[in-house]
């Protein structure tokens, strides 16, 4: 299967602190196309860190990111904003959607911004409100909507403009057991139908069991690669 | 670009109580500095336009010392030329000829120093109108020998009244003390208190068979059909009449002149430090509107909105705020100017007499020129891109990795 991100000796040291923390040690791990991955590990393990040097937000202090044979360590900042823009779909904790906007808008936003067809992008951020059980939210603002609802929303986001993968870390922190759940349901589904690779970091156990491979950090270092197979 | 103006509009709504403060500050604070603009313009105004018509005129004539030295042998020789010259000329409306002598008036109960304005009565009546200004009297009406003119504030003082009479003391062109018994005609009163207590007029005639002498012209003030012409007939006068100098009202009235200039500076200055201290109000709300956003700017950030973008985007808001409230304050002060200058503002009522003392009018009513309407607008839009600059840049400064971890 297709590889799309690869990461080689990936480091990360922050200085800026009174003790340097190495937050990320060599780091060398493999996507493919269509994963769906859970990253876990204790607090302060380097999982944010992780998936802001994978997705462009922060640089690394040593090694390689490369994502379809493109070394994005070596890309300027204002190639990064458009990298991201067209390659990769978040999804935050929180503060994933812009408050002034509908939960239409707040799909489309992404896509206007890569200046998509306005007909096209409409239907398809339909659609993928509908995938994500909020038809009839569509024109709601986020802040008439409940965390798991929102996170939802921001699900769908990501995931409508055909990113090549999805980084959300820790997108179901704030909810509900039963929230978290059916946000990781739909986000495994989404994964499948629209074969999405998609990496979440978590430190709940309970979701974890939805991912099919599951990377365990251990202080900065890979400690466990993980397959599952799952129904 | 669409997208982020309607965001940045829907975020000026987001705290609706701080955007409505501040386009509230902005539309006050203009409306203040408008109206204060607007009335010592409109003031001003007036005083220059009642000093033209009662006093000034748009042209005078002197012997070259006249100017510096108001004596009687300072005179215009060619008078009767330059007359000859005026009449014909179709772009004068009217002149007058005077003969101006320093001099004292004694009534019964005091003496004071006038300056005696020997006066063509036809003439100056179409020159100044100072024979609509009468209070009571007549204007020189009947053939009756030394009638003279006084103002009303030198009446009040020394107690003139109507047929009174007085004694006008005065040098000959050789120096010696001549003195005339005078009555009363008539009390005029215009709008310079000051000028109507220093003047009083008679006739040229009189003065001519007082002091035995040909007729003495010192000055001869006119009215053109327009005013624009002013330069240029000045201009050709004085090449025709070399012996003379010829000056425009804005030439003579220089303090008048001057006072304007200050005053539309002092407004520049008023404006600006309004404009500064909205300014700053601006910056801090739009900076606390920044900072309270760090999170969502910083996702914004992440997910590919690009700087120019999210600049873009608090410059939109600021921009928002600042014209709601310009156009706010630009309304209400245009409204608010237009009903004040209509009706006039009575300073009598808020004990603004001693105002007429300077030759200023108690009514006054406001008036701003389009100028300053450009100047401000001017302004205001350096001010809205200088305010703009700062929260937008600090806002683009936000490194999405640390924005989206400050939980
Ligand atoms: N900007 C920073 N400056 C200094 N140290 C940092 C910075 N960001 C993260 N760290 C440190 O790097 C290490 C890894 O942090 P990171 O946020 O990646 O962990 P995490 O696994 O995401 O933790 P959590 O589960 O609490 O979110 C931690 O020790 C953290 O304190
Ligand atoms: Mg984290």
């Amino acid at each position: 299967m297709k590889t799309v991100i690869k990461t080689t000796n990936l480091s990360k040291v922050y200085k800026d602190s009174v003790v340097p923390v190495h937050a990320l040690k060599n780091v060398n791990l493999e996507f493919s196309q269509g994963e769906f991955t859970a990253i876990v590990g204790p607090s302060g393990s380097g999982k944010t860190t992780f998936l802001n040097i994978i997705g462009g937000l922060d640089k690394p202090t040593d090694g390689h990111v490369i994502i379809d044979g493109v070394d994005i360590a070596t890309m300027k900042e204002s190639q990064l904003f458009d990298f991201r823009l067209r390659h990769i779909g978040f999804v935050f904790q929180a503060y994933n959607l812009i408050p002034v906007l509908t939960a239409l808008e707040n799909v489309s936003f992404i896509m206007l911004l890569q200046k998509q067809s306005k007909q096209e992008m409409e239907k398809r951020a339909r659609a993928m409100l509908e995938q994500v059980g909020l038809g009839d939210k569509i024109n709601e603002r986020p802040g008439r909507l409940s965390g798991g609802q929102q996170q939802r929303v921001a699900v769908a986001r990501a995931l409508a403009s055909k990113p090549d993968f999805v980084l959300a870390d820790e997108p179901t922190a704030n909810l509900d057991t039963e929230s978290a759940f059916n946000l990781l349901d739909i986000m495994a589904r989404l994964n499948k139908e629209e074969n999405i690779t998609l990496i979440f970091s978590t430190h709940d156990q309970r979701v974890i069991e939805r991912a099919r491979r599951v990377i365990t950090l251990v202080d900065g270092a890979v400690d466990k690669d993980e397959y599952f197979e799952r129904a | 670009m669409k997208l982020i103006i309607i965001i940045a509009w829907r975020n000026i709504w987001r705290n609706r109580r701080r955007s409505i403060i501040m386009i509230t500050a902005i539309t006050v604070g203009l409306w203040g500095g408008l109206f204060a603009a607007s009335f010592s313009h409109g003031l001003l105004e007036q005083r220059f336009e009642t000093s033209i018509e009662q006093h000034i005129s748009h042209m005078q004539i002197h012997h070259p010392d006249f100017i510096r030295d108001q004596a009687i042998e300072h005179q215009i020789h060619d008078w009767a030329e330059i007359y000859d010259m005026l009449s014909a000329d179709g772009e004068i409306k009217a002149f007058s000829g005077r003969t101006i002598l320093s001099g004292m008036l004694s009534s019964a109960n005091l003496t004071r120093g006038v300056r005696i304005m020997g006066i063509n009565p036809e003439l100056e009546a179409q020159t100044t109108g100072i024979s609509n200004h009468l209070v009571s009297g007549t204007y020189f009406a009947e053939e009756i020998a030394n009638q003279i003119l006084v103002g009303k504030k030198l009446a009040e003082k020394t107690k003139l009244q109507e047929r009174s009479r007085l004694v006008l003391t005065f040098q000959d062109q050789d120096g010696e003390l001549v003195s005339a018994a005078f009555r009363v005609a008539g009390i005029y009163q215009t709008a310079n208190s000051v000028f109507d207590e220093s003047h009083i007029f008679v006739l040229q005639s009189d003065l001519q068979s007082i002091l035995d002498e040909q007729i003495i012209i010192n000055e001869i003030a006119l009215l053109a059909k327009d005013a624009e012409a002013i330069p240029q007939i000045r201009d050709t006068y004085q090449e025709l009449f070399p012996a003379n100098t010829f000056r425009t009202w804005n030439e003579i009235a220089t303090e008048l002149s001057y006072l304007i200039e200050m005053a539309r500076v002092m407004i520049t200055i008023i404006l600006i430090i309004i404009l500064l201290a909205l300014g700053f109000g601006l910056v801090n709300t739009m900076l606390m509107s920044v900072f309270e956003r760090t999170r969502e700017l910083g996702m914004l950030l992440s997910v590919g909105m690009n700087k120019t973008r999210v600049f873009l985007m608090i410059l939109f808001e600021t921009a928002f705020l600042s014209l709601l409230g310009t156009l706010g304050g630009i309304l209400l002060s245009v409204g608010f100017i237009y009903l004040t200058s209509k009706r006039g503002i009575d300073l009598a009522s808020v004990g603004g007499d001693s105002m007429e003392a300077f030759g200023f009018s108690t009514v006054v009513y406001p008036s701003l020129s389009i100028n300053l309407y450009f100047t401000l607008i001017i302004l205001v839009i350096i001010t809205a891109i200088l305010t703009t600059i700062y929260p937008a840049l600090k806002a683009t400064r936000l490194s999405p990795a640390e924005a989206v971890r400050d939980q």
